[in-house]
């Protein structure tokens, strides 16, 4: 009976990764998700931002299965996490995340890094791993650091590491959860110069950033949070107009002006 | 009474030759000590009612003199039909006593990596075990390399209280010779002297080891 249903809503899933209608989340009694929709269309390019303890951190964790959800559904490339673990499992292999912290693996060198999950996953084999690390590597400007150790790197070095890394494993949609925030200033543009490139080579992300010249640039659509709701949507030109939440323009007043 | 050198220079070679159980015991010991506590404390982690029971029986393990555990695996067991050799039991009594000790030592090791390490390990859908295998173990094992040496140490010297099942350990056989001459001195300094050497050059390796570990991806 699952197959009839997922077979009706094709037409319209097929071009939509992530659809979330409702999304609840409680850490105890603190709701930090509450009543959130959201669909992210194929291509697509979502930066959600707000102040910190808005919820939009949770969001991002949700789509890729890190954290568990009480209410709602999120509907990842067709599949509703957390109903099948097989599935939930394999729809989770389409995600690729990149984290405030980078979170590289300090004792494996950088190109250990990015052939372990295609090896030990993707079951590649030794060669043919180093190959797509290689290549995703030179992608995000660094291949020359193959055989360095993450404790060896810039964070924005560490950071373009950690894209490439996620990037192995071929996935459709793209999360970033502030990936620039852990970053020395002069680093930053490093880091958004990828993820431009990426942009503009079609991918589709959802990004947690304050970067709001990233945004302006390359976003479709930006999402404001605030207190576990999303407040405010709007194309990205729209939302950097007058035509604004008063709580997003509020917002963007606060951190346009640092 | 002074201290004879020659008798103790002629009782080296009937201790060293125990040296080989010793060190034989003291090895698998570790070995089954480290596999043990590393088995518990995953199971320990995964919690649930098999979690709380491990968390339980290291608890207990720990507040147990380790002479019950050999006298108990030695003596009660064969009441129950289990019987065992002495060499068996004492590996046996030691693994088990240690593994309790060695747990927590793991758990300290494996709560010092940060917690992004095991979420970029699932971001990246790894399994479980593939996690703990490639991300979590290593980092583990440097973090805990010098307590882990401590604890081979503390098993190596653990080894005499097998004497007391009969197996022909080095204080054994130091003793052995101090019932037959009624000379204790000498053979009890010259065992005491090899458990010196032996403990020096397993911390040695051990901080060699450390630093090593310590190397790399250092920046």
């Amino acid at each position: 009976m699952n197959h009839e249903k997922s077979g009706q809503g094709m037409n319209t899933q097929s071009d939509c990764i992530v659809d979330i209608q409702g999304l609840n989340k409680w850490f105890g009694a603190l709701h930090v998700l509450n009543d959130v929709d959201l669909t992210v269309a194929s291509g697509a390019r979502v930066v959600v931002c707000g102040p910190s303890g808005s919820g939009k951190s949770t969001l991002i964790r949700c789509i890729n299965g890190l954290e568990s959800y009480q209410r709602g559904t999120l509907c990842l490339a067709g599949t509703t996490l957390g109903l099948n673990a097989r599935e939930t499992a394999a729809a989770r292999r389409l995600t690729g995340m990149v984290f405030q912290s980078f979170n590289l693996f300090p004792h494996l060198t950088v190109l250990s890094n990015c052939t372990l999950a295609l090896r030990r996953v993707a079951g590649k084999s030794h060669r043919e791993a180093q190959d797509i690390a290689m290549a995703h590597l030179e992608k995000v400007r660094i291949p020359e650091k193959a055989g360095s150790y993450p404790g060896q790197l810039s964070g924005g070095q560490q950071q373009r590491v950690a894209i490439a890394r996620a990037l192995c494993l071929n996935p459709r949609i793209m999360l970033f959860d502030e990936p620039t925030s852990a970053l020395d200033p002069e680093m930053i543009k490093e880091v958004l110069d990828v993820m431009v490139a990426l942009a503009r080579d079609g991918m589709t992300m959802v990004c947690v950033t304050h970067e709001m010249g990233f945004a302006r640039e390359v976003a479709d659509q930006v999402v404001f949070m605030d207190g576990g709701r999303i407040l405010d949507r709007a194309p990205a030109r729209d939302f950097f107009g007058a035509s604004g939440h008063p709580r997003s323009r509020l917002f963007l007043e606060t951190i346009l002006k640092h | 009474m002074g201290f004879d050198l020659a008798f103790a220079l002629s009782s080296v070679p009937t201790i060293l030759g125990a040296v080989g159980t010793t060190l034989c015991v003291a090895f698998v010991s570790c070995i089954g000590a480290a596999a043990i506590g590393f088995f518990f404390e995953m199971v320990r982690r995964a919690g649930g009612i098999a979690g709380l029971t491990v968390g339980f029986v290291i608890d207990f393990i720990r507040s147990t003199p380790v002479l019950a555990w050999l006298y108990f695996l030695y003596f009660v067991l064969p009441f129950y039909g289990i019987r065992l050799g002495s060499m068996t039991v004492g590996v046996m009594g030691l693994s088990l006593y240690y593994s309790g000790y060695l747990a927590e030592v793991f758990k300290a090791g494996i709560d010092a990596i940060p917690k992004g390490q095991s979420e970029a390990a699932r971001a990246l859908s790894l399994s479980r075990r593939h996690a703990v295998i490639y991300v979590i173990a290593p980092q583990m094992l440097r973090n805990i390399a010098a307590p882990l040496g401590n604890y081979f140490v503390s098993i190596l010297k653990a080894t005499p209280y097998l004497a007391v099942l009969a197996v022909p350990e080095m204080l054994g056989r130091a003793f052995d010779i101090a019932s037959e001459t009624y000379r204790y001195t000498e053979p009890l300094v010259v065992a005491g002297l090899i458990f010196l050497v032996l403990a020096l050059a397993i911390s040695n390796g051990v901080k060699r080891l450390e630093r090593r570990l310590l190397a790399v991806g250092s920046r």
